[in-house]
C-alpha cells in the first residue's frame, strides 16, 4: 500500500543515520518505545503472564439466546480430577450488577440467559483442557424461550430484563415541524453488527493477595472502573483490588470483556491460586461489545437550490441484551443524526432498545458511524434529484464554526468542513486502467479471482463525517499526572492506557518538549495511580495530555525558580534544550543536572475540561466538549455482474487542530479508514435468531493488504482548538465514522443502485440491465 | 505469542501421554505405519488438521506425517497423464512450470489463500478435506482425475475423484491418497472463483473448465455451491456440438451467455412449482448465486475461446 502524505505532514521519519539528532518534542515523528519489541514478538501480553503454580480457568456460555435456567448441577465437574473450583451466580453477592453505562448485568446469568454466550459458570483446573471440559460437564438445564432478535418487536415483547425493553428514548425537537421543502428525499437504512475483532483475544491472570484481596492482570483500558466493578460484585472495597493493565493487543472498543475478568478473581479467591485464562477467537466474539446493528429512517427536505429545510429521521439501535454503553451511542446518533449540515429545523426522534442478540457497546465512532452512512445516502438522493453535482450539493450545505447543532448547541470549535470536501474534491483522480497495463490492474474480486476488465465500472463518491470529543452529557472528564526527574531522566507516571492510540508517544513528547530532557520514561498502569478515565473519543491526547503537560511544568517551575531567583529574572526567560538551560540573552548557561544538583523533583497535576450538560426532555443542550470532522472521496471498481467491490483509493482531509506526531496520525488515519472499509464491504457478524454464526476470522472477514487502498492523506487542517491542550482534536474515530458512507456514495455512483445497507453484499452492487 | 522464556514445564493431572509422531520416508512406510497404529491420523500440511486440533474437536492419540515422503512431493509423466504426488503443495502447483502443464489446477492453486497456507497446504489434503469450498477440486471433477490409493502391502487401486467426493467409493482404514493422475489436454483451461474480497477468501461459487480438444470435449465443474463440486453434463455436451473444432473456436457472445444460463440453471434449478403451477421466486441470495455461477460459467467458457 502506498500511502502519501501531503506536505501539511512530514513524511514518516526513515531510520535516522547516527549523526542526525533523534526526532524529540511536539510535532516530531518520535517512534514509539514499544515499536521494537512489538514487531519482534518479545512484547509481553497477557496471554504471555506466567506465575508459579497457576491453575486455568474456563468459562461456560450459554448456548441459547434465550432461556430460563430451570437447575445448574455443577457435582460431576467438581469431582473431575484437577479440577480445583466451579463457580455459578451463587459465588457472587446476590445484588452485584455491572454495566459501564448502567450496572444491569450479572457476572453469571442466574435465572434467564439473555444472549447467546451469557457467562453461566467458571472453572478452574489444573490445565486447561480440564478446565474446558469441566465447563463441558455443568449440567444446566434450560427452558428454551422464544428470542426477540428484531429491535423493531421489541416494543411490543415481554420485558427481557426488570428495566424494560426500552434503554433509552431521546425525541430532539429543533424548529419549526410545519417546514417543509420543494424536494422531498426518503430512505430506510440498515447498518450492520461489526465486530471489534481485537487481534490478540482477551487473556488475563489473577492473583491472589495475602490481604484477602486479588490483582488482576489484563488489558483493561479503564482500569479504575473496571477495579471498582470487580469489587463490588467479589463484596471487596476497592483498595483490596489492583487491576495491573498488560500489553494491549488491539483496542477499538472496550478492550476487556468483563465476563473473563470477574471470574477469574473470583477463581482465584476461592483457590488462593494464580488463575489465568485466555479465551479463544470464537469465545471472544461471544463475549465483547459489538457495533450497535441500526435501523435508520430517513426524509430531507431541500428548497430547490439545495439547501436543507428540515430533516426528520427515526434512529433504532439494537443494543442487545444489555445496555452497556447504548446510552451515550443514541446521544451521538442523534445529536449527529444531520451531519456536518446547517440543518435549520430537525425531528429526530431515537432509542435503544434491548433484544437477545449479542451485547451491542463502545466501539469507535459508535452512533455517528450509523448515522453518518444514512445521512450521506440522503445528500446523494438529493442531488441526483436535482440534477447537482454530489460534492456541490455538500458545499452548499457544509456548516462552519458558529452554525448550529440539532441539539442547539453552538459549534464553537474550528469546523472547517468546507475546506476539507474542496480539498479532497480538487485532489487528482487516480488514473483510470486504461492508462496503465492490464496486467497491473487489482480487479475486483483480487488478483486471483474472477473480475472481468469488461464489467468492471469506476464510480467516486463522497462522505462527510463528524464525532464528538470526551465523554458527552456531563461526564466528568478528568485525569491525573505525575511527572519526576531524576538523574537527568524524566518518569510519566498517568494511568492512561496505551492502547495503541499512542499515548506513551505522545506523553514523553510533552515533556520532551516541557523540560528539554530528552530521555523520558512511561511507566506501568495500574490502579495504584490516581484514575484517567477510560480510553476512546481522544480523551487522553486531550485530558491525560493536559495532565501531563502541566504536571511536567509545574516541575519546571521548580527546577528553574532556584535559578531565575540568582540571577533575577522570571523563569519565563530561561529556555531548556538539549539538556543545557539557558537563559534569553544567552548570558546564563548551565546544564539540568547541574541544576538538579542531585535532587528529585516530582509534580502532580489534573485536567479537567470545561463541563457539558444531559440532553433534555427535547433532545437539547450543550452536550460535547468538542468536534472532530473529516472529508473522505472514495474511489471504487465494481464488477457489476459479480457484485464485488475494490476500494481503489481513499482521499481523505482532517481536521486535526495540531499535528503532534506526523507518523503517528498517519497510521492512527489509516487504521481508521482500514476498519471503516471493513465496516463497508465485509464486516458483519451473522446471527441466526439471536445465535452467532461463523464466529471465526474465516467467518468474519476483516480487511486484508489487498482490501485496504491506497489511502491520500490530501489535506491535515491545523487550526487550532483553543480550549484543548496543544489545540489538538481526536484523529482515529472520525476516518471510521466517514469511510464507510464515502464507499458507500461511490459505490451508488458506479452502480446506481440505491445501496441502502451495510455493508455492501455483493447483490446490492449487481447491475441486471446494464445501460 | 508466548514468551516461554523460563517457564516452568506444564504439568497436567494426568501427564499428557507422549504423543507418538511417525515420519515415515515412502508411502509403503506410511501405510505399514498407519496399519500398526489404528486411531493414528495422517496429517500432511495440517492447514485443516491443526485447527480441528486447536479448537480441541479432535485429539489424535498419534499422528503419521506425510512431510517427508520425497516420492509424493513431485510429479512425473505416464502415457500422457500426469501422475501428481497428493503431498504436492499449492505453492508448488502455482508456479509457471506447473501451470504450462495443467492451468487450471495452477490458477486454483494460486487463489487457495493466504501464502502461507499455499506454502503447506497439499493437494492430496485439499482432497482428504473435501470441504465444499476446496479450490482445486472442481478442477480435478473437470479433468476427471483418477486417485492412486495405496493401501497395505504395497497395494494400489484407482478410483475417480468424484467417486471418492461424493461418497461412491470411500477410503478404507490405513489407506493413503498417494497419487492424482491427471489427463494431459494441450489445450486452454480456465478456474475463477468468485469470493466476499479483495483479499483472499473462500470460494462463494468457483467453476473449472477445461476443453479437451482430441475427444472434442468441453468439461465444466461448479465447486462451493453444493457439498461436491457439480457437473452440467448437458450444458457441456451443447456447447461441445457448437464449437468448431478444427477451425477458429470462438463462440458469438450470446452462446456464451446461453452456457452460462444453461450452467446456472443445471446447478442450482428452479424451484419445484406448487400444485396450482406457480413457481415460487428463488430468495434474493440464490437468485444472485445462480447470476454468478452464469457470469463465472460464460467467462471461463469466453477465455477458453478466446
Amino acid at each position: 500500500m502506498s500511502n502519501e502524505t501531503a506536505a501539511a505532514t512530514a513524511a514518516p521519519a526513515p531510520p535516522a543515520p547516527a549523526a542526525e539528532p533523534i526526532p524529540h518534542g511536539l510535532g516530531a515523528s518520535l517512534p514509539s518505545a514499544e515499536s521494537r519489541a512489538k514487531t519482534e514478538g518479545t512484547f509481553p501480553y497477557a496471554a504471555d503472564l506466567w506465575a508459579e503454580g497457576l491453575l486455568w480457568a474456563a468459562v461456560l456460555r450459554a448456548p441459547h439466546p434465550h432461556a430460563r435456567i430451570l437447575s445448574i448441577d455443577t457435582t460431576h465437574a467438581r469431582e473431575m480430577p484437577g479440577v480445583r473450583a466451579v463457580v455459578t451466580h451463587e459465588d457472587v453477592p446476590a445484588d452485584a450488577r455491572y454495566g459501564r453505562g448502567r450496572a444491569d448485568r450479572p457476572v453469571f446469568a442466574s435465572e434467564v440467559v439473555r444472549h447467546h454466550g451469557e457467562p453461566i459458570a467458571a472453572v478452574a483446573a489444573d490445565h486447561p483442557d480440564t478446565a474446558r471440559m469441566a465447563a463441558a460437564a455443568v449440567i444446566v438445564e434450560y427452558e428454551v424461550l422464544d428470542p426477540v432478535t428484531d429491535p423493531e418487536q421489541a416494543f411490543e415483547a415481554e420485558p427481557l430484563h426488570p428495566d424494560g425493553n426500552l434503554i433509552r428514548h431521546i425525541p430532539l425537537r429543533h424548529g419549526d415541524p410545519e417546514a417543509a421543502g420543494e424536494v422531498v428525499v426518503e430512505g430506510l437504512y440498515r447498518i450492520g453488527r461489526q465486530d471489534p475483532a481485537p487481534i490478540g483475544a482477551e487473556a488475563g491472570l489473577a492473583v491472589p493477595r495475602p490481604d484477602g484481596g486479588v490483582e488482576l492482570y489484563t488489558a483493561s483500558t479503564d482500569p479504575h472502573t473496571d477495579r471498582d466493578t470487580a469489587a463490588a460484585c467479589y463484596g471487596l472495597p476497592p483498595e483490596q483490588v489492583k487491576i495491573v493493565v498488560t500489553g494491549v493487543p488491539g483496542a477499538t472498543a472496550d478492550r476487556e470483556d468483563q465476563g473473563f475478568q470477574l471470574p477469574l478473581g473470583l477463581l482465584a479467591l476461592k483457590t488462593g491460586c494464580p488463575v489465568k485464562i485466555t479465551a479463544t477467537r470464537e469465545e471472544s466474539f461471544l463475549g465483547h461489545a459489538h457495533r450497535h446493528p441500526t435501523l435508520l429512517r430517513y426524509r430531507h427536505h431541500a428548497d430547490a437550490e439545495g439547501r436543507l429545510v428540515k430533516v426528520e429521521a427515526q434512529i433504532l439501535l439494537d443494543a442487545g441484551a444489555y445496555a452497556d454503553q447504548s446510552s451515550e451511542a443514541l446521544a451521538a446518533a442523534v445529536s449527529f443524526a444531520c451531519g456536518p449540515y446547517v440543518v435549520p429545523n430537525a425531528f429526530i426522534e431515537g432509542w435503544a432498545v434491548r433484544t437477545n442478540n449479542p451485547p451491542s457497546g463502545h466501539v469507535r465512532g459508535e452512533g455517528a458511524m450509523q448515522v453518518c452512512a444514512a445521512y450521506e445516502a440522503q445528500m446523494d438522493k438529493l442531488a441526483k434529484k436535482l440534477g447537482v453535482d454530489p460534492a456541490e450539493l455538500r458545499l452548499r450545505n457544509v456548516m462552519a464554526t458558529g452554525d448550529v447543532l440539532p441539539t442547539g448547541q453552538t459549534v464553537t470549535c474550528p469546523a472547517p468542513v468546507a475546506e476539507l470536501l474542496q480539498a479532497v474534491r480538487d485532489f487528482p483522480l487516480p488514473p483510470l486502467p486504461k492508462d496503465t497495463p492490464e496486467d497491473e490492474w487489482l480487479l475486483p474480486g483480487g488478483p486471483e479471482g474472477a473480475g472481468d476488465p469488461g464489467a468492471v465500472r469506476r464510480g467516486v463518491g463522497y462522505g462527510l463525517g463528524m464525532v464528538h470529543m470526551l465523554g458527552a452529557e456531563g461526564a466528568d472528564e478528568v485525569s491525573t499526572a505525575t511527572v519526576k526527574v531524576q538523574d537527568g531522566v524524566a518518569t510519566v507516571l498517568c494511568a492512561a492506557v496505551e492502547t495503541g492510540q499512542g499515548f506513551a508517544t505522545l506523553a514523553r513528547q510533552i515533556v520532551q518538549e516541557t523540560l528539554g530532557i530528552d530521555e523520558v520514561h512511561v511507566a506501568a498502569v495500574d490502579t495504584d495511580q490516581p484514575p484517567a478515565g477510560p480510553s476512546g473519543h481522544g480523551r487522553h491526547t486531550w485530558v491525560s495530555g493536559g495532565a501531563v503537560e502541566r504536571a511536567a511544568k509545574m516541575v519546571r517551575a521548580q527546577l528553574l525558580q532556584p535559578l531565575a531567583h540568582q540571577f533575577g529574572m522570571s523563569t519565563e526567560l530561561l529556555q531548556i534544550t538539549d539538556g543545557k538551560i539557558t537563559s534569553y540573552d544567552g548570558v546564563l548557561s548551565t546544564t539540568v543536572t547541574e541544576a538538579l544538583d542531585g535532587k528529585e523533583l516530582w509534580a502532580t497535576a489534573q485536567c479537567r475540561p470545561h463541563p457539558t450538560e444531559p440532553l433534555d426532555a427535547q433532545g437539547q443542550g450543550d452536550a460535547f466538549v468538542g468536534l472532530a470532522f473529516c472529508a473522505i472521496r472514495a474511489v471504487v471498481d465494481v464488477d457489476i455482474e459479480l457484485g464485488s467491490v475494490r476500494v481503489v483509493e481513499l482521499a481523505l482531509a482532517q481536521d486535526v487542530g495540531r499535528v503532534l506526531n506526523p507518523a503517528q496520525l498517519a497510521a492512527r488515519i489509516e487504521a481508521g479508514v482500514t476498519q471503516g472499509v471493513g465496516a463497508a464491504l465485509t464486516e458483519n457478524l451473522r446471527t441466526a435468531r439471536g445465535v452467532i454464526r461463523h464466529p471465526d476470522l474465516t467467518g468474519y472477514a476483516l480487511p486484508t493488504a489487498l482490501d485496504v487502498p491506497d489511502i491520500r492523506i490530501v489535506k491535515l487542517v491545523e487550526e487550532r482548538d483553543v480550549v484543548a491542550p496543544f489545540g489538538a482534536k481526536a484523529a482515529s474515530a472520525v476516518p471510521v465514522v466517514t469511510s464507510p458512507a464515502a464507499v458507500a456514495s461511490a459505490v451508488r455512483a458506479a452502480t446506481g443502485r440505491p445501496v441502502n445497507r451495510l455493508p455492501i453484499r455483493p447483490q446490492a452492487a449487481v447491475v441486471t440491465d446494464p445501460r | 505469542m508466548g514468551s516461554g522464556k523460563g517457564q516452568p514445564v506444564l504439568t497436567t493431572h494426568a501427564p499428557q501421554a507422549a504423543q507418538a509422531v511417525t515420519l515415515p520416508a515412502s508411502l509403503d512406510e506410511a501405510v505399514a505405519a498407519l496399519a500398526a497404529m489404528p486411531a493414528a491420523v495422517p496429517v500432511a500440511g495440517g492447514t485443516d488438521l491443526m485447527t480441528a486440533v486447536n479448537s480441541g474437536q479432535l485429539r489424535p492419540s498419534a499422528l503419521v506425517g506425510l512431510g517427508r515422503i520425497s516420492e509424493i512431493r513431485g510429479w512425473q509423466y505416464q502415457d500422457g497423464h500426469a501422475l501428481l504426488g497428493a503431498g504436492l503443495t499449492h505453492a508448488r502447483m502455482g508456479r509457471p512450470d506447473f501451470a504450462a502443464l495443467i492451468p487450471a489446477l495452477a490458477a486454483a492453486a494460486r487463489a487457495a489463500g493466504p501464502p502461507q497456507i499455499r506454502n503447506a497446504g497439499t493437494l492430496g489434503g485439499n482432497i482428504a478435506s473435501a470441504a465444499p469450498t476446496g479450490d482445486a477440486l472442481p478442477v480435478l471433477a473437470a479433468l476427471e482425475a483418477t486417485l492412486v490409493i495405496a493401501g497395505p502391502g504395497g497395494a494400489r487401486r484407482e478410483i475417480p475423484v468424484s467417486h471418492l467426493l461424493a461418497g461412491v467409493d470411500m477410503l478404507r482404514g490405513g489407506e493413503l491418497i498417494g497419487y492424482v493422475r491427471v489427463p494431459l489436454l494441450h489445450a486452454p483451461q480456465v478456474f475463477l472463483k468468485a469470493t466476499g474480497r479483495t483479499g483472499p477468501g473462500r470460494a462463494t461459487a468457483s467453476v473449472a473448465l477445461v476443453l479437451d480438444p482430441a475427444r472434442r470435449g468441453v468439461r465444466c465443474a461448479v465447486g462451493a455451491i453444493a457439498p461436491m463440486p457439480l457437473r452440467p453434463l448437458d450444458a457441456e455436451q451443447w456447447v461441445a456440438s457448437l464449437i468448431d473444432w478444427d477451425n477458429n473456436r470462438a463462440l458469438v457472445p450470446e452462446a456464451l451467455h446461453a452456457f452460462g444460463e444453461y450452467v446456472a440453471a443445471a446447478c442450482i434449478p428452479d424451484p419445484v412449482p406448487a400444485e396450482d403451477g406457480s413457481v415460487p421466486p428463488l430468495p434474493p441470495a440464490v437468485l444472485h448465486l445462480r447470476r454468478t455461477v452464469a457470469a463465472l460459467a460464460r467467462r471461463a467458457l469466453g477465455r477458453a475461446l478466446s
